[in-house]
């Protein structure tokens, strides 16, 4: 179920231009909010839906369980730190799904631009970026050098 | 300096009149521009289909006591308060050129039409408001520019590389930029400065009003007209869409 964007409730944030993995989400020249360029290389992770503070951000139902007339609405509860994933068939019937998405309040992680450019250095360690610190670890559990002979592991 | 009439100190080259059929025409232009805009993207045709449609799918029906509540709603958090950003510096950047907008356009025409020249004495307060509507103006105008337009922010678009949503910003800010340079010139009374910055202050406003059909000044009119809508559509149950950040406060 790729993502799609109502344009008449986007405000043009670009929280989902950020998150986006695909980097498929970007901003239209004209109108100047967000549109999924390219719908058939969303994975469907859904990121986008979920940071969208506007609930401007849906997904297009698969005909096999959402044929036409149908609408499949995703609502985002900050408060409850929930989304809801509500579908309605075409004979009227309504189904209501209601997942918890997180265990700490909304806005509470530091936004990946908000941390520091790694240093080239950081690009020779096969850890991630701001890895092990970002973690709340101090070390990544590794093989050392002299367990890697044959063998051994 | 910000408390004389600027337009008074034109009448050595120009006749008030002309600024007086100038402010018409370009009341006309953002009149045309409008409509023409409507109809290329026709807004009204659609807008008035979807009316009959929520009209059908609405669960209950708004008493006009309720109407005048959402409108009021719509006038308070939308209009007034720029409430549709969750930025909190869009909010503020956006409510700086809304004012601003309001102040510098509106004491530009009392300006033109009721103190035209320096018989009539322009009260001290109009041209201050006038300034203090400019600087407001290029604040929010500027920060926006630089540091806010999400296509260059989030986007990773190059600062400079203009695109058809800059036409309105970008008319706006070397409209009131060349103002403001205009003003300051005219006190030094070098003519042929102030005749440059006054020239190009009239050709990047020219280009605001006048390019209505293709910008988004016509924004101003569109968007509490379709707030106002989204609120009625919510509270009669017809609206299909989830609640924005707004309708569920």
């Amino acid at each position: 179920m790729p993502t799609f964007v109502y344009m008449a409730s986007c405000d043009g944030c670009g929280e989902c231009v950020d998150i986006c993995p695909s980097d498929i989400m970007h901003i239209d020249p004209t109108t100047r909010r967000a549109f999924n360029i390219e719908p058939n290389f969303c994975w469907e992770c859904y990121a986008c839906v979920k940071a969208c503070p506007q609930n401007a951000i849906d997904v297009r139902g698969y005909s096999d369980f959402a044929p036409l007339g149908h609408s499949v609405r995703v609502i985002r509860d900050e408060e409850k730190s929930t989304i809801a994933w509500k579908i309605i068939f075409r004979d009227g019937r309504e189904k209501n799904f209601e997942s918890p998405i997180r265990t700490t309040p909304w806005g509470s992680i530091k936004s990946p631009s908000d941390y520091e450019v790694p240093s080239q250095d950081a690009f020779k360690t096969q850890e991630l970026a701001h890895e092990p610190e970002t973690l709340n670890i101090d070390k990544l559990p590794a093989l050392s050098p002299d367990q890697l002979k044959l063998g051994v592991v | 300096m910000f408390t004389s009439n600027p337009f008074a100190e034109l009448t050595v080259f120009l006749p008030p009149r002309a600024m007086q059929v100038y402010i018409v025409l370009m009341v006309l232009a953002v009149i045309v521009g409008t409509i023409a805009d409507m109809m290329h993207k026709s807004s009204a045709k659609y807008f008035a289909l979807r009316q009959e449609k929520l009209k059908a799918a609405a669960t209950r029906q708004l008493s006009r006591a309720d109407k005048a509540s959402l409108a009021l709603k719509t006038l308070v958090v939308e209009v007034a308060s720029a409430g549709e950003f969750c930025n909190p510096q869009r909010r503020i950047s956006h409510s700086l050129m809304f004012y601003g907008f309001l102040l510098y356009l509106g004491m530009t025409v009392v300006m033109i039409f009721g103190y035209p020249t320096h018989a009539t004495p322009t009260p001290t307060i109009i041209p201050l408001l006038w300034n203090i509507g400019v600087i407001m103006l290029l604040i929010g105008g500027y920060w926006f520019f630089f540091l806010l337009r999400v296509n260059v922010a989030k986007d990773g678009q190059p600062m400079f590389r203009l695109v058809p949503a800059d036409l309105f910003i970008v008319t706006l800010l070397g409209s009131v930029s060349f103002a403001l340079a205009w003003e300051i010139v005219q006190t030094s009374g070098d003519l042929v400065a102030t005749r440059i910055t006054f020239g190009l202050y009239i050709l990047f406003t020219t280009l605001l009003f006048c390019s209505v059909r293709w910008s988004k000044l016509a924004h101003m009119f569109f968007k509490p007209v379709v707030a106002f809508q989204r609120r009625v559509e919510e509270a009669s149950g017809a609206s299909s869409l989830p609640a924005t950040r707004n309708q569920r406060s």
